[in-house]
C-alpha cells in the first residue's frame, strides 16, 4: 500500500475516534430519498446486474480500504451534499441497509477526506475488496 | 508520528480556513450536544421522514394542473413522451409496458402549496416510442457527467426490455429544500 494512503488511512482513523458522528439537519432518509433512491430503490435492493444491492453494506467495513471505498464510491462521493450530511447519510445508509453501524461513526472530516480522492477505477477495487477481507495494495 | 501531525495540522488548519474559528467550535458543540441527541433522532425523522409526508396537492388551476399537459407542476425536468397520453397515467404505465426501477430524481416546486416535492421520473418501457405528448423542460437537468439528474439517458435500467415508450412523473415526498442544482 503506497505510504502516503496508509498515513491517511491511520490518520482518518484517529480523527474518526475524537470526532463525534455526524448529526444532520436534514433527515438521512430525506437525502438517500432525493440523492440516491433512483438508482439504489428505495429499499435498497438495487437492480441486477446495473445497481448493487446495499443489503449487507456493512461488509466493506471491515478494512480500512472498504471503509474509505463506501465514501469514495462515485454516487456518494458527488452526491450534491455538505460533508456534514454525507456523513449522517453513510452512517444512516450503513443501519438501515447492512447490520452494524460504523464503529466509530463517519465524521464530516473523514468523509471530506476520502470524498476528494476520486477513484479511477472504483469497480476494480470493489471487485478486490471483495475478494479478499484484508486490505490490499490500492493502485492510484 | 512526525508526518501524522503535520498531515492532521494541514488539515484542522483547512478546516479552520474554511469554517472560521466560531463555527467550528459551534461544530465542536453541535458535536459534543448532537452525542445527546441521538436517542432523540427518531422523532425528527419521522416528521421529516418523505415517505410518511401528505400527499401533494393538486388542486391548480390551468395546464400546471393538468397532468396530460407539459406545463404540468410535476414535469418540471422531465424529457420524454407523457405516459397519461399514451394509456397510463401520470403516475402508471401504459398496459403492455414495465416501469423502470431504476430512475432519477430531483424535485419540483408545486404551485398549490409552494413546496417542493421530490419527484421520480421512471420510464416505461417494453414498447417503441409512444410518440405524443413530447414534453422536454430540463429545470435543473443537467449533462450526462452528472447522470444522477440527467434525462439524456434511456432509463430503461432494471427492466426487461431497453425499448423506451413514456416517462412518469410521481411524488416520493416533500423535499426539505429544491435540489441543490436549481
Ligand atoms: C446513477 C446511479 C447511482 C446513484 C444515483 C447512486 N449510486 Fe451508488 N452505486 C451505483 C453503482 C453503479 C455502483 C457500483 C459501482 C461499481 O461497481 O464500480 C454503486 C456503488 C455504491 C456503493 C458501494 C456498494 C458496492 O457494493 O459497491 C455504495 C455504498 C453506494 N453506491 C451508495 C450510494 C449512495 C449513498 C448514493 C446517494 C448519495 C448513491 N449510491 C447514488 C449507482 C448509483
Amino acid at each position: 500500500m503506497r505510504a502516503e494512503l496508509r498515513r491517511l488511512l491511520l490518520a482518518v482513523w484517529c480523527v474518526s475516534l475524537i470526532g463525534a458522528p455526524a448529526v444532520a439537519e436534514v433527515s438521512p432518509r430525506h437525502d438517500y430519498v432525493l440523492h440516491c433512491s433512483g438508482c439504489h430503490r428505495a429499499d435498497g435492493t438495487g437492480a441486477p446486474d446495473d445497481i448493487p444491492s446495499l443489503i449487507g453494506i456493512d461488509r466493506f467495513l471491515r478494512s480500512p480500504e472498504g471503509r474509505a471505498y463506501l465514501i469514495r464510491a462515485p454516487g456518494v462521493a458527488q452526491a450534491p451534499v455538505s460533508d456534514e450530511r454525507l456523513a449522517a447519510l453513510m452512517n444512516w445508509v450503513v443501519v438501515e441497509f447492512g447490520a452494524d453501524a460504523p464503529s466509530p461513526g463517519y465524521t464530516a472530516v473523514e468523509v471530506g477526506v476520502w470524498r476528494a480522492r476520486p477513484l479511477r477505477d472504483p469497480t476494480e477495487l470493489r471487485a478486490r475488496l471483495l475478494a479478499s477481507d484484508a486490505p490490499s495494495d490500492e493502485p492510484r | 508520528m512526525i508526518l501524522l501531525d503535520r498531515w492532521f495540522e494541514g488539515m484542522t488548519r483547512g478546516l479552520a480556513r474554511r469554517s472560521g474559528r466560531r463555527s467550528f467550535l459551534a461544530r465542536l458543540g453541535l458535536g459534543l450536544v448532537g452525542g445527546a441527541a441521538v436517542p432523540l433522532l427518531p422523532v425528527a425523522r419521522a416528521a421529516q421522514d418523505p415517505a410518511r409526508a401528505g400527499a401533494a396537492p393538486e388542486n391548480i388551476d390551468g395546464p400546471a394542473g393538468d397532468p396530460q399537459d407539459c406545463e404540468y407542476w410535476r414535469y418540471c425536468a422531465i424529457d420524454g413522451l407523457l405516459c397519461s397520453c399514451c394509456g397510463g397515467s401520470h403516475t402508471s404505465c401504459p398496459p403492455g409496458t414495465e416501469m423502470a426501477p431504476v430512475t432519477w430524481v430531483g424535485t419540483c416546486r408545486n404551485p398549490a402549496d409552494g413546496k417542493d416535492y421530490i419527484i421520480s421520473y421512471n420510464d416505461c418501457c417494453g414498447k417503441t416510442f409512444c410518440g405524443r405528448c413530447f414534453c422536454n423542460r430540463n429545470e435543473g437537468e443537467r449533462p450526462a457527467y452528472h447522470w444522477y439528474r440527467n434525462n439524456d439517458i434511456n432509463w430503461c435500467y432494471g427492466t426487461k426490455s431497453q425499448i423506451y415508450h413514456c416517462s412518469v412523473a410521481v411524488v416520493l415526498g416533500v423535499a426539505v429544500e429544491g435540489q441543490p442544482e436549481k
